[in-house]
């Protein structure tokens, strides 16, 4: 337990004088100030004048049609419905060159209330410029239907436009408030795990290639070695994180004013305490089972250009478990079949659960079972990492297969 | 005290690598562990050390069996290398808790043992800015720091410039003197017959040979003779056979028996012009190359 100390000890003292690393969190730390108070630094610049010269460089949407009663109908009803656009009147063949041309954005050729053609330049892929043309040229083609069945005209507007009034009673997690912010924090975990397991294994190996090995194997047992390089590596990471995420805080609670119409910043500092602490819990159990595998695959490298191969597998779990979370995030559905799963094994829990929990409602039982699963699989791969790092750091020469590495674990 | 090894074998897949290896080292005293590369010693001293388990035999310490918890032990591997990029008084005191010392404890002996290397100026220098074989005298104190009760030197004159080799055996008489168990492992046969009282020569897994190494010269049975002449080549003819060129023009006769030497003496003085004649005695050396030289 002394040695565990020490080597605690002497692993910190490694990220507190590491340049990178208090580089690195400094300038995080300086970024997200500036990010949080970017719109009251923004609010400084931009003058009234300026807003004003904005609107007249608006972009020229073409209304063409034939008939003129037609157009008497449309116009009207496309400047309503794009006010971002400038509307002109063209004829069919000057639509076709204004547009090709670039000159004018797009236009819209009308053979009657009920069809057209729509003609652009680059469609992009978020052009919703046919869905807002269908709904005006509806509304036009509902009003006139309606007039000429002798339904006056303010009557017929009324009927089209009822209001339809609800609330919402959610009795589970509200999924447009917590998506955000279990982005950001399934993001945070997966930065952090890749980030500093990588640090770790190369820790391990930069020990065994300068040799320093020989004497440390001989002066502290390889369990202490490894916890001790791991738990430091993990309160390093847990210090960037809380740097970084406190400042933003920090900042948030002297520009809360600023943020207030920007649903998305509200939310994410909204985040409630009870989700706080099963992220923690969800990123120490995480990140430690992560880096005892990188701490022991660090270990059977004999060079440090090896190491890049030799983490290979790991990332590759580590990816996908983010490649099955980051969907079924974005579309909702974390109670999928799949996300169940996934929130049980060990290696894909830490986002899987936390996303479930975040994003759903999970029964505690579950909640219990996949923290105790994950628990002791940590327990048991710490153990394990100690033994092949024990076996792993005496060994030189060419890297040992898996097979290798079973052998010895047998062995050990 | 002593420490015996009793019988140790380790495997390593399928290569056994100890077949019942057998040594005593007492304190006060050097013990040389001889072998060519890849015999097994440095196997042997990681087994000493408790890195991993013996698949046979016992290590005994004053006749228990040996406690790593109360028994300090202090190693210069033979492959050199500590922190490149860290200050050296960091890493030399960081070693030193892990064998167990305190922080202030470790910081005055630490202190102490760069005095006593001339090395106190390079304390708060970056192990990569010295010479190797400065390195290698940082390296030589995180073996001595905490005062072991063990010293293991595996190599320890390798890369050593004259002034600092003196420095170093002075270092080791003192340790020894001191009623330190010393276990030195080398191929510089010198040093191991200015230190080492007694010896054992690891070859196929076991000790080919092994004891007092002034015993060990003298038991040796003197049944060779050196004979310098300017009459080489007749006496080589003469002798054919028994005679073989020896190093520097001179030649070694086996006797048919180690009591016929006066005989043998005789003949030669009386027959050739001789200019000398005596027993030959085997260097440590020799006998090194005649029990390693073959593998087992």
């Amino acid at each position: 337990m002394k040695q565990f100390g020490t080597i605690l000890k002497f692993e910190l003292q490694y990220y507190a004088k590491n340049k990178v690393f208090v580089g690195v969190t400094v300038f995080l730390v300086a970024l997200i100030a500036v990010a949080m108070f970017f719109p009251r630094l923004a609010s400084l610049f931009v003058s009234e004048g300026q807003e004003a010269t904005v609107s007249e460089d608006r972009p020229v949407l073409l209304v063409c049609a034939e008939d003129p009663s037609l157009e008497a109908l449309a116009s009207p009803a496309f400047s309503a419905a794009f006010p971002g656009y400038e509307v002109q009147p063209a004829d069919e063949a000057a639509v076709r060159e204004r547009v090709g041309s670039g000159e004018a954005e797009c236009g819209f050729v009308l053979d009657s209330l009920t069809s057209y053609t729509y003609y652009v330049n680059n469609l992009t892929m978020y052009d919703s410029n046919t869905a807002a043309a269908d709904e005006a040229l509806r509304t036009v083609y509902r009003l006139s239907a309606m007039e000429q069945h002798g339904i006056d005209a303010q009557e017929a507007q009324q009927i089209l436009s009822a209001p339809v009034s609800h609330s919402v009673e959610n009795l589970g997690a509200d999924q447009t408030k917590s998506f955000f912010y279990t982005y950001i924090m399934i993001f945070a975990l997966y930065m952090v795990i890749l980030l500093y397991g990588q640090m770790v294994a190369t820790n391990v190996a930069t020990e065994k290639s300068s040799r320093a090995m020989e004497v440390l194997i001989t002066s502290a047992k390889p369990v202490a070695m490894m916890f001790g390089k791991v738990i430091s590596s993990c309160l390093a990471g847990l210090t960037q994180l809380l740097c970084v995420f406190g400042t933003a805080l920090l900042c948030y609670r002297l520009t809360s004013s600023d943020w207030d119409g920007n649903p998305i910043v509200s939310s994410l500092f909204g985040i409630p305490p009870y989700l706080l602490g099963y992220m923690l819990l969800f990123f120490l159990l995480g990140f430690l089972l992560y880096a005892f595998l990188f701490g022991a695959v660090g270990s059977t490298a004999t060079k440090l250009e090896d190491i890049n191969t030799s983490v290979m597998p790991i990332t590759l779990v580590f990816v996908l478990a983010f490649l099955v979370v980051l969907p079924a995030m974005t579309s909702g559905t974390v109670d999928s079949p799949l996300m169940i799963v996934c929130s049980f094994l060990p290696f894909t829990s830490p986002m899987a659960m936390f996303t479930r929990i975040a994003m759903s409602t999970v029964p505690v039982w579950e909640i219990v079972l996949s923290v105790a699963i994950l628990a002791a699989s940590v327990a048991g791969i710490g153990v394990l990492s100690a033994k092949i790092y024990r076996a792993g750091v005496l060994l030189y020469g060419s890297a040992p297969k898996i097979k290798d590495i079973f052998r010895m674990l047998r062995r050990a | 005290m002593k420490l015996e090894l009793q019988n140790i074998s380790k495997s390593f897949g399928e290569k056994q690598v100890l077949k019942g290896f057998s040594f005593t080292a007492e304190s006060g005293k050097a013990f040389g562990l001889l072998g060519r590369n890849g015999a097994g010693k440095t196997t042997t001293i990681r087994i000493l050390m408790g890195v991993f388990p013996a698949d046979g035999g016992t290590i005994l310490l004053d006749g228990k069996p040996i406690d790593y918890g109360r028994v300090s032990i202090g190693y210069l591997p033979e492959e050199r290398g500590l922190y490149p990029k860290k200050k050296i008084l960091d890493q030399l005191v960081y070693f030193a808790e892990l064998k167990g010392m305190k922080h202030r404890d470790a910081v005055s002996a630490v202190d102490d043992w760069l005095r006593r290397l001339e090395m106190a100026e390079y304390r708060n220098k970056r192990l990569d800015t010295l010479s190797k074989g400065n390195q290698q005298k940082i390296q030589l104190i995180t073996a001595l720091a905490h005062d072991p009760q063990i010293l293991i030197l595996d190599e320890p004159f390798s890369g050593l410039d004259p002034v600092n080799a003196m420095m170093l055996e002075d270092v080791v008489k003192e340790e020894i003197a001191r009623g330190k168990i010393v276990i030195f492992s080398s191929h510089q046969m010198n040093y191991i017959e200015e230190f080492c009282d007694s010896i054992a020569i690891l070859n196929g897994g076991v000790a080919v040979l092994q004891g007092d190494l002034r015993e060990l010269k003298r038991s040796r049975a003197k049944d060779v003779l050196v004979v310098r002449s300017p009459q080489r080549e007749r006496i080589l003819a003469d002798f054919a056979g028994s005679a073989k060129p020896g190093e520097s023009d001179t030649l070694l006769i086996r006797l048919p028996a180690p009591e016929k030497k006066q005989a043998v003496m005789s003949r030669l003085a009386a027959r050739y012009d001789v200019d000398e004649i005596k027993v030959f005695e085997p260097s440590l050396n020799d006998i090194f190359v005649e029990y390693a030289g073959e593998q087992a």
